[in-house]
């Protein structure tokens, strides 16, 4: 399922987040897309499922212009494209397994009794079955992050969005995450949508990058030419340096 | 000194009122009709699993603070009823007073209130938070619909509960009317029950439910309104439980009114 | 800990809570008696919740206390005309009901909505975002510094919006005896059932709900922990703790007034 952006703006207020961002990613593809905080990283992927609509351009799904659906024809796309939030947004109300089995009663019509068994299920493929009557908040946020992609995988999807899954977590637990989005691009042909500023995710495991600065792309390729760009900009955020040419 | 300002004047303070008073029943109207169509099963339907956890957490949870409320109503009721009693004799009336204006009136009204303080203002924090943390988007990245998952059950336990909690207060408060007026104005049992049941109709309790039914059905949209709609991070979700409260207390009067006089 | 007012199944948190309250009460009391001299500072605190509790709540109290006397006046019309040959003394027993009692302890709640949710939100947010922390740390005590001054001007701004709630709930009375029974203005607005108790009686109940609403939200507030959703949590423990607390008084102030003011 390729995905396209084309001349994607948007604006929040008198602030200019995205000012004409062009990209495609193509199937099985682990891309991240990387940048300062605050450029408009998951701004971007929001567009990608309809939670934000742009102001001027299109957002193409397989050739299906999310940006244009209304809530209810997004549906089936949010199905087939899942959403791994930077504050994983589990329910707080909901144990961890009660979480899990929420998407599998809502739409594989599971009764109550059998989504919880196969949300156990679930959550033994990321090493949680032993938090499954945790409720979210007693969790730190490397096992609430694992359960928020236990949940979003739960609906077998093609296209996994993770809003920077490995930040404020510690390194082994982010190297742990960055295991599992490979093995989902590597064996299941997931294409996996990264936004991350984690230098050590994104010559980990990255097919290619795009780099958002100001309000567009301007960096897009493979990790060997990231390192090697000689772009400024771009030299700065590789090497992580505090003084150079690039402005917040 | 403000008056010299013109967003101060009071043109202009009316108006604002007026639109925001505006906006805000717009909104509650957009979104009675989303539920219409949430309700329908091809939209998901009503949530069962969600139905039984609200009307536990705010029915059964609720039953100590609106039967302690209730009971000191009751009594309260025979307590003002008192000089006009000894003033016109009319220990055969005390009983009937006692039940139809807490029936009619003040057992709704106050119940009303209490639960708006208990139930709307715990469930637009509720939602609130869930908006301010991405809760909300991240139901909808499931492709679960927020208004058919949150609002549709609470809509529902809140009716249902505000009813049962108005019945079950009635009862407590017919109580504790019997214990004032026997205590303080020596009515007997006997006749305080023969005054209430011979001149009370069942209408007068029907018009009670009518308007707990009104209540609830106020309070749960105006709430849930509220708490979707909240703006501006963790301190917004403080300004959206107060906007809800305040909002469904006038609610409550003004639908109380209006009952008064409709149901007569 | 954080369980709703008066909890159900938690007696120890209630008792932990109204202990608390005491506290906060006696201590606040102690500082009315014998305040210390405030700067410049201190005084436009006081002017600034006067100014919150009076006139910010005032459009709100007006017009649930015109909808408030409206309701009262029909009701008690109706329940006249089953024990009283005329209508002639509906409107002084309508006036002593709405002095004697109804205008404070039935308009109360509303204000306890209004003024209660916000000092609770706003006194909650400043703790968990340890604003009050940063206070003790300047050595200004937050009893003195916050509490204080809302509790003054609850006592004085409650009693102010009460009253003035009360004329105008006297006003929408007589026009609805007026244009629904059709009695005359004249014979409606009537004192004669009215003696110096039932106005002391009255007065006290208000200041006295004034107060509660204060110190009641004001501990809610203060005992907030646990971010916006804590925050949320003091909020609807304070609507339903000063509604709850304002009946219980009301029983206490009747009962008294019963003995001590009689009505006749």
């Amino acid at each position: 399922m390729p995905i396209r952006f084309a001349n994607v703006h948007k604006s929040f207020g008198a602030k200019e987040v995205l000012r004409g961002v062009s990209l495609t990613i193509e199937d099985g593809e682990c891309f991240f897309i990387v940048g300062a905080s605050g450029v408009g990283k998951s701004v971007l992927i929001k567009h990608l499922v309809g939670l934000l609509r742009p102001d001027a351009g299109d957002v193409f799904l397989d050739e299906e212009e999310v940006s244009r659906l209304s809530e209810h024809a997004l549906r089936p796309i949010r199905k087939r494209c899942a959403m791994v939030f930077q504050s994983s947004t589990l329910f707080d109300s909901m144990t961890c397994a009660e979480n899990v089995a929420l998407p599998l009663r809502k739409h594989r019509g599971l009764g109550a009794a059998d989504a919880l068994v196969e949300a156990r299920r679930r959550l033994a493929g990321v090493r949680m079955e032993g938090f499954a009557d945790a409720l979210p908040a007693a969790l730190g946020d490397g096992l609430r992050k694992r359960v928020a992609i236990a949940r979003a995988l739960t609906l077998e999807p093609e296209v996994v969005l993770f809003d920077e899954p490995t930040t404020s977590l510690d390194p082994v637990s982010a190297r742990r995450t960055d295991q599992l989005i490979a093995r989902l691009c590597r064996d299941d042909g997931v294409t996996a949508v990264v936004v991350s500023h984690d230098l050590s995710s994104i010559f980990g495991i990255a097919d290619r990058i795009a780099m958002l600065y100001k309000g567009g792309v301007r960096f897009l390729g493979t990790p060997e030419e990231f390192r090697a760009c000689d772009d400024p900009v771009v030299r700065q955020f590789v090497r992580g340096e505090a003084e150079g040419p690039m402005e917040v | 000194m403000s008056t010299a300002e013109p967003g101060w004047a009071l043109p202009a303070i009316l108006g604002r009122r007026t639109l925001a008073l505006l906006s805000q029943l717009g909104g509650l109207a957009l979104l009675a009709r989303d539920l219409g169509r949430a309700a329908r099963p091809e939209a998901g339907g009503l949530d069962r699993v969600e139905l039984v956890r609200h009307l536990h957490r705010m029915g059964v949870r609720s039953v100590p603070v609106i039967a302690a409320t209730a009971a000191f109503t009751g009594g309260i009721m025979v307590l003002q009823a008192a000089p006009f009693v000894e003033q016109f004799g009319a220990k055969d009336f005390v009983g009937f007073f006692a039940t139809f204006v807490t029936f009619r009136e003040l057992g709704p009204l106050l119940i009303g209130l209490i639960f708006n303080g208990r139930v709307g203002a715990n469930n637009t924090a509720e939602l609130a938070t869930m908006v301010v943390t991405e809760q909300v988007d991240g139901l909808r990245a499931l492709a679960i619909d927020p208004v058919s998952y949150l609002v549709l059950p609470r809509v529902v336990a809140m009716t249902l509960t505000m009813v049962a909690l108005v019945l079950v207060g009635d009862a407590v408060a017919l109580l504790g009317a019997l214990g004032v007026a026997q205590v303080l104005l020596d009515v007997s049992l006997a006749q305080f029950l023969d005054s209430a049941l011979s001149r009370l109709e069942t209408w007068d309790l029907l018009v009670g439910l009518v308007k707990a039914l009104l209540f609830g059905l106020g309070i749960s949209l105006t709430s849930c309104f509220h708490g979707l709609r909240v703006r501006g991070g963790a301190p917004g979700v403080g300004r959206a439980v107060n906007a809800s409260v305040v909002a469904s207390a006038a609610g409550i009067f003004v639908a109380d009114y209006l009952s008064t006089f409709l149901l007569p | 800990m954080a369980t709703a007012f008066p909890s159900p199944g938690s007696l120890a948190a209630l008792r932990f809570q109204l202990r608390e309250l005491v506290k906060l009460t006696r201590r606040t009391l102690e500082m009315a008696v014998a305040p210390r001299r405030g700067g410049r500072a201190a005084r436009r605190a006081f002017a600034e919740q006067m100014h919150l509790v009076g006139n910010r709540s005032m459009p709100f109290m007006i017009v649930t206390m015109a909808f408030i006397g409206a309701i009262i006046s029909f009701q008690t019309a109706l329940q006249s005309q089953e024990i009283l040959p005329d209508l002639s003394q509906v409107g002084a027993t309508f006036t002593k009901l709405l002095v004697r009692d109804l205008a404070a302890s039935v308009g109360a709640l509303p204000l306890a909505t209004r003024v209660g949710a916000g000092i609770a939100a706003e006194l909650g947010s400043m703790v968990v975002t340890e604003q009050v922390d940063a206070l003790r740390m300047n050595n200004a005590d937050p009893v003195e510094t916050l509490v204080l001054p809302r509790f003054v001007a609850c006592v004085v701004m409650g009693t102010v919006v009460l009253v003035v709630g009360g004329f105008v709930a006297f006003g929408a009375g007589v026009l609805v005896g007026q244009v629904a029974f059709g009695i005359e203005a004249r014979t409606f607005a009537s004192t004669a059932l009215l003696n110096g108790g039932d106005v002391a009686l009255g007065l006290a109940k208000c200041a006295t709900y004034g107060g509660a609403i204060a110190l009641v939200s004001s501990e809610r507030g203060l005992s907030a922990f646990g971010g916006s959703e804590g925050v949320g949590r003091a909020t609807t423990e304070a609507v339903v703790g000063s509604c709850f607390t304002i009946i219980v008084l009301n029983v206490l102030l009747s009962t008294g007034g019963h003995f001590l003011l009689p009505a006749l």
